[in-house]
């Protein structure tokens, strides 16, 4: 009995890894635009079909595609943003604009998806021959295990980006203030557009891990969501909590998945994460984002 | 082809309704809820739940059906709406999938995926056509009244309304169970309309359909998001467009729209009834 909890717990760790490594891109731009970015969900998309094709058609090895792939994310994160954001940003728009620009941009990619691969489901080629370490009676999947590692290596890197180069010194000043920004000679939208190429690179990575470990279909990328979830939870914009929060609403997920089943369980993470934000809205990280007057 | 018509006429007042419906609440007050279809889904299945199984007559149903949308209404929008405005527009996303996800679990009241049937027909051509017309007036008189100028003063500024003795937070609330309870009542209508509910009808891209009319047309003009719904919704039907190449079309105009048009088509533009305006003018002269 003991036993089959801990699996369960194993169980929600992995799946949480999968939503962490969305989160750190979700909170990245969040982090420095402060509009919460759904096209993340069709970058995702768009990555896990190029992932389907570097390693299922043209059989590359599997760390030569995950590098392609995130090649193609940054190119879509760049294109992403001169079609969404550029003109809003020169136009100093609200945020909400920011907001439903993104959202029609994550629609927009995920149908035209639909439009030439059709709903049917593809499957990428395993990365690893023997997918199972077996601990006793304890089942681990190597690809969790890579997951989890790529994500924390991925986090330290930008990490270290942000807080220790000097790309990252004007990353987070653009996040302060824009304009003040530019006025010292940083240059904006420079500074936006290598963010959102990092950001699309992280949505690259986590396509085409999303597409080995599920099966890649055009609304993959609504998973995007849970990553929202997740950095609600660590609290937004901040790196470490949303991996944290990833983590605990990984294994929240599965245990209310064998409690409850496998239907009702969005449910109840909505009522869960409503009960959070009403108790907790700054998140476990306690990183508060409000509105500037 | 005169059926054809009749149900094109319908279906589109239905949706107006819905589109007007969130125009107080993104257009006017500048909340983005993207689970308003959600609303719909418990207006028509509450109603159509109430008709099928325990045979409640029509007017009962309706009111019941709006009611309990108001109910859920005041409890999403208790946590979310002291938060930032990414917060609520974020749950309401999940308001979507929840509903959805209880109606596919509890299948033996809802009739889960396989659908709700043998609702009787209770939604008439003239009730959905005058429904669509008194709705459109009321949102036009809120946009004009007291209320209507304390929300858009919100959606400028939160914290200056806040410092002229606004009560944001109780007025949002109010809005937002306003605006819930007119998506109930497209519901209830929708469902006496169909006869038959499936979960899969009230699905995210509704929600996202709607306020895509609502930027199209402008989101401060109600005459715009009429006029836009009413394009968006019989031009691809006339076209015949597969759903997906009607939503990359829809997105495509967004994105244009937002890129070179911020204010959408119509702007700050309304329409005027003549005669009411110069009942203004001379109150004030």
């Amino acid at each position: 009995m003991v036993l089959f909890y801990v699996q369960q717990l194993i169980n929600g760790v992995s799946r949480g890894a999968v939503y962490a490594l969305i989160a750190v891109g979700f909170a990245l731009i969040f982090s420095v635009l402060k509009f919460s970015n759904f096209a993340h969900g069709g970058l995702i998309s768009v990555a896990a079909y190029a992932g389907y094709y570097f390693s299922t058609k043209f059989d590359f090895p599997p760390v030569i595609a995950i590098l392609c792939t995130a090649l193609i994310g940054a190119v879509m994160g760049i294109i992403l943003n001169y079609i969404a954001f550029y003109n809003l940003q020169r136009r100093n728009s609200p945020n909400i604009f920011y907001f439903v620009s993104s959202i029609t941009c994550g629609i927009l990619f995920m149908n035209i998806l639909t439009l030439m691969f059709g709903t049917t489901f593809y499957a990428i080629k395993p990365f690893f021959k023997n997918n199972i370490i077996k601990i006793g009676n304890l089942i681990i999947l190597k690809m969790d295990i890579m997951i989890l590692a790529l994500t924390f290596v991925l986090l330290a890197a930008l990490m270290l980006l942000i807080n220790r180069t000097k790309m990252g010194l004007a990353l987070r000043m653009v996040s302060i203030d824009k304009d003040t920004a530019m006025l010292m000679g940083v240059n904006s939208s420079v500074v936006i557009t290598v963010t959102f190429s990092i950001a699309g690179a992280l949505a690259g990575i986590s396509g085409i891990l999303l597409g080995a470990n599920f099966t890649i279909d055009p609304f993959l990328g609504n998973m995007v969501v849970k990553g929202f979830i997740a950095s609600v939870i660590g609290g937004l914009g901040s790196l470490p909590g949303a991996i944290i929060g990833a983590i605990l609403l990984g294994v929240m997920e599965v245990i209310f998945t064998v409690l409850v089943g496998d239907i009702l369980s969005p449910a109840i993470i909505f009522v869960m994460t409503l009960i959070f934000l009403l108790i907790r809205p700054q998140g476990i990280s306690g990183h508060f984002v409000t509105e500037k007057a | 082809m005169n059926d054809y018509i009749a149900s094109l006429i319908q279906t589109t007042c239905i949706s107006l309704i819905g589109v007007v419906s969130i125009f107080p609440l993104t257009g006017m007050t500048g909340l983005f809820s993207f689970g308003q279809a959600a609303y719909m889904a418990v207006g028509a299945y509450v109603s159509g739940i109430l008709a099928v199984k325990l045979g409640m007559p029509f007017w009962l149903c309706l009111l019941l059906g709006v009611l309990s949308c108001g109910l859920l209404a005041i409890i999403i929008g208790y946590p979310t709406l002291k938060l930032r405005k990414d917060y609520f527009s974020l749950m309401s996303l999940c308001l979507g999938e929840a509903v959805t996800a209880v109606l596919n679990k509890f299948g033996t009241i809802t009739g889960g995926a396989a659908g709700l049937s043998n609702i009787p027909k209770k939604s008439t051509m003239p009730l959905i056509i005058i429904s669509a017309v008194v709705t459109v007036a009321l949102v036009a008189l809120f946009k004009n009244s007291r209320f209507g100028r304390m929300s858009l003063a919100i959606k400028a500024d939160e914290l200056a309304a806040k410092s002229f003795g606004i009560n944001v937070f109780a007025h949002k609330m109010k809005v937002y169970i306003f605006t819930s309870m007119i998506a109930g009542y497209a519901g209830v209508l929708y469902a006496f309309y169909l006869t038959y509910l499936d979960p899969n009808l009230f699905g995210w891209t509704r929600s996202s359909e709607w306020v895509i009319f609502l930027f199209f047309g402008g989101v401060n003009s109600l005459t715009g998001s009429v006029l836009s719904t009413i394009i968006l919704t019989v031009l691809p039907e006339i076209l015949r467009f597969a759903s997906s190449a009607r939503i990359v079309m829809y997105t495509v105009l967004i994105l244009l729209v937002i890129n070179f048009k911020p204010n959408g088509l119509l702007g700050e533009k309304e329409l005027r009834i003549p005669v009411r305006k110069q009942f203004r003018t001379r109150t004030r002269g």
